[in-house]
């Protein structure tokens, strides 16, 4: 690819959800369609209502679905790069898991959408801890990371399915249930603070560590020959990449595949140097749960569940890019 | 000679039938022939809606291992339920019932929804204790309920069943007469809510036959399912005349009066949020309270109608049925605001 012809992919890929984002603000259940949308928000005297909701409600939903997507793609992509395995997504570290054990809890302790989101956030934070304390201890070695990962997640499934269990079929089991499968509908303005912050930072190092990042595709031999501190450097890309993930399940609960998908589907487009993919993998995540949010709070007078479109979407994307993969290789040997 | 044969003949047909009528044979909500054995002295209620028949029947005394919809601990039992049962420690189970529990308790009739049915029936039939399969849904569901139960429970459940019956019949008919006076384009159009700001009810669920029978058209009477989640939007798109939440969760009226987002919603500009009120048993479920629960949201939708005298009603329900005298503050909250 030619540097002016990476260069206008770059403009056109970065682009992408801010376009999107900012389309999906006049589109809704709400209003006679997007023209009066638009006619809301910049014509004095028109339909308060519809601005109100379009500024209160639709843009800090809006901006949560590009950061959660964005976090989640890239922190598959480093992961994947990391444990040099395609496989890999956000749940392997036991983020998910123990987000997800930590949101439920507080769900059946006691219903508040703050105490959900911290809860989340800590015990994902107490499952990574664990993982990285265990597998530092083991050498901190791709294997034993993934495999500690295992574990923590298995150990926190256990303890999210004897929270499902005591749950209150009419009140408290419903809301895990729904919380489990994924969703923006609860972000606003006033819980948006610790997603933006978060992600911020961490996108802000991995965009600037990307140049480093392809030596930890390399192995540790090689890694260490050009003078990289492979233990350090490897434990703080985890940090961060649970530190992305933690931040998104606790805003908008389990969403898959797109940590798994996306940086594949980005890594067709530019290639698999991390200094084009990271940036590209923020961008088309985000893109994507902008697409996917708008359709989940439009398509129909009930929220589908993020988590649904997602596997809906993820699984016949993954499928194909995994024929294309076989077919480009001449077969699976 | 001929004396002794017609004694001996007529003695053997009275023992048949004596010992005919000490089994009922009545079938289940799935259909099943249940054959129980007369009478049924020590019941175990796996099915905690059907826990409150069993009391509503006056048979609360004979239950010797009891699940309660909504109840999962003694400790977060209401108040109101501890008073109207003492045994409420020794009583109350929770999870999936223990087959070997239900046999120790030396039950003779257990009591169960057709989920548990291969769990719970076959190995207590194994052990020969018949099981009932209940699951009213409906209105009728209710009533028929009451009458499968009052048929095995002896002569006073089946005179309270019969009354409960009759007051269905009289509530439901009253509400019916009254909401067909008003065309179906000016009911009051109501929002169902459950445990929180974005659940609500769908079509499916006893909540909207509530609705339907206080004269009143649920705006989410088209969501298939159980409770759906929405968002606001939708809610403002619905713009409904009344809200009604749901008699458990941490939902309050304040919650959806005094927050910004819903001060367009029609029935928050008017002052049309409520809460169902709630003494043990949940009114917006298919229990035999449910009748209050036809009153109390007939009152909520047509204040001005004054159908039914909702306080004094339930006074005397909860007294009739469960043998619980309501506190001048348990009364007071059937008054709709």
């Amino acid at each position: 690819m030619t540097p002016a012809r990476r260069r206008a992919l770059s403009i056109a890929l970065l682009s992408l959800p801010v376009a999107l984002a900012f389309a999906a603000l006049f589109v809704g259940r709400y209003g006679n369609g997007v023209g009066a949308a638009f006619h809301s928000v910049f014509s004095a005297g028109a339909d308060e209502t519809l601005r109100a909701l379009i500024l209160r409600v639709r843009l800090p939903r809006t901006l949560a679905a590009l950061f959660v997507g964005a976090n989640l793609s890239v922190a598959g992509a480093v992961l994947q790069g990391l444990f040099r395995n395609p496989l890999v997504d956000s749940r392997i570290l036991g983020v998910s898991s123990g987000a997800a054990f930590g949101a439920c809890l507080a769900i059946l302790l006691t219903g508040s959408a703050l105490a959900v989101q911290v809860s989340a956030f800590a015990f994902a934070l107490l499952a990574v801890a664990v993982v990285l304390a265990v597998g530092w201890r083991l050498g901190a070695t791709p294997l034993a990371l993934l495999l500690v990962g295992i574990a923590v997640s298995a150990f926190f499934d256990a303890l999210l399915g004897l929270v499902k269990y005591v749950a209150d079929p009419l009140s408290k089991l419903p809301a895990i249930t729904y919380w489990l499968l994924g969703g923006l509908h609860a972000s606003r303005w006033s819980n948006l603070v610790p997603l933006v912050a978060i992600s911020g930072t961490g996108l802000g190092i991995l965009f600037l560590i990307r140049w480093r990042l392809n030596v930890l595709t390399l192995n540790d031999e090689e890694a260490a020959s050009l003078g990289v501190r492979v233990r350090a450097l490897r434990i703080s890309v985890v940090v961060v990449a649970s530190l992305l993930v933690a931040t998104s399940v606790a805003q908008a609960g389990m969403i898959g595949w797109i940590g798994l998908v996306i940086p594949h589907v980005a890594r067709a487009w530019v290639g698999s140097d991390h200094v084009h993919l990271v940036p590209a993998s923020a961008a088309l995540g985000g893109a994507v749960l902008v697409v996917l949010d708008t359709i989940a709070r439009t398509a129909l007078p009930g929220e589908i569940p993020l988590g649904i479109l997602t596997g809906l979407l993820g699984v016949p994307a993954f499928v194909l890019l995994l024929v294309g993969y076989v077919r480009a290789r001449g077969g699976t040997r | 000679m001929k004396e002794t044969a017609w004694l001996v003949a007529t003695l053997v047909v009275a023992l048949a039938l004596a010992a005919a009528a000490q089994t009922v044979t009545v079938t289940d909500t799935t259909g099943h022939a249940v054959t129980v054995e007369q009478p049924v002295e020590r019941i175990a209620s796996a099915y905690g809606i059907g826990t409150y028949y069993v009391y509503a029947l006056g048979a609360g005394d004979r239950l010797v291992a009891a699940w309660f919809v909504g109840v999962k601990s003694a400790a977060q039992a209401p108040a109101s339920l501890r008073a109207m049962e003492p045994r409420l420690d020794t009583l109350l189970r929770a999870g999936d019932p223990n087959v070997e529990d239900l046999a120790a308790q030396g039950t003779d009739l257990v009591l169960a929804d057709a989920a548990q049915y291969a769990a719970v029936a076959g190995p207590m039939s194994d052990l020969g204790v018949p099981t009932l399969i209940l699951g009213p849904e409906t209105a009728q569901g209710v009533v028929d309920t009451a009458l499968l139960l009052g048929a095995i429970l002896g002569e006073e459940a089946q005179a309270r069943a019969d009354a409960l019956a009759a007051e269905f019949t009289r509530v439901y008919g009253k509400a019916a007469v009254a909401a067909t006076a008003t065309p179906a384009g000016s009911r009051p159009r109501v929002l169902f809510l459950g445990t929180s700001l974005s659940s609500v009810a769908s079509g499916a669920m006893y909540q909207t036959q509530l609705i339907e029978a206080a004269g009143g058209v649920s705006v989410s009477a088209d969501l298939v399912g159980s409770w759906n989640t929405v968002n606001l939007e939708q809610v403002l798109v619905w713009s409904p005349d009344v809200i009604v939440i749901a008699p458990y969760g941490n939902v309050t009226v304040e919650s959806i009066t005094e927050s910004a987002d819903w001060q367009s919603v029609r029935a928050v500009r008017a002052r049309r949020v409520f809460k169902m009120p709630r003494v043990f048993g949940t009114m917006d479920t298919p229990l035999p309270e449910s009748l209050l629960g036809v009153e109390w949201l007939t009152a909520a939708l047509y204040p001005d109608r004054a159908l039914f005298d909702v306080r004094s009603d339930a006074i005397a329900f909860y007294q009739a049925y469960y043998g619980y005298a309501l506190s001048t503050e348990e009364a007071d909250a059937f008054l709709v605001p």
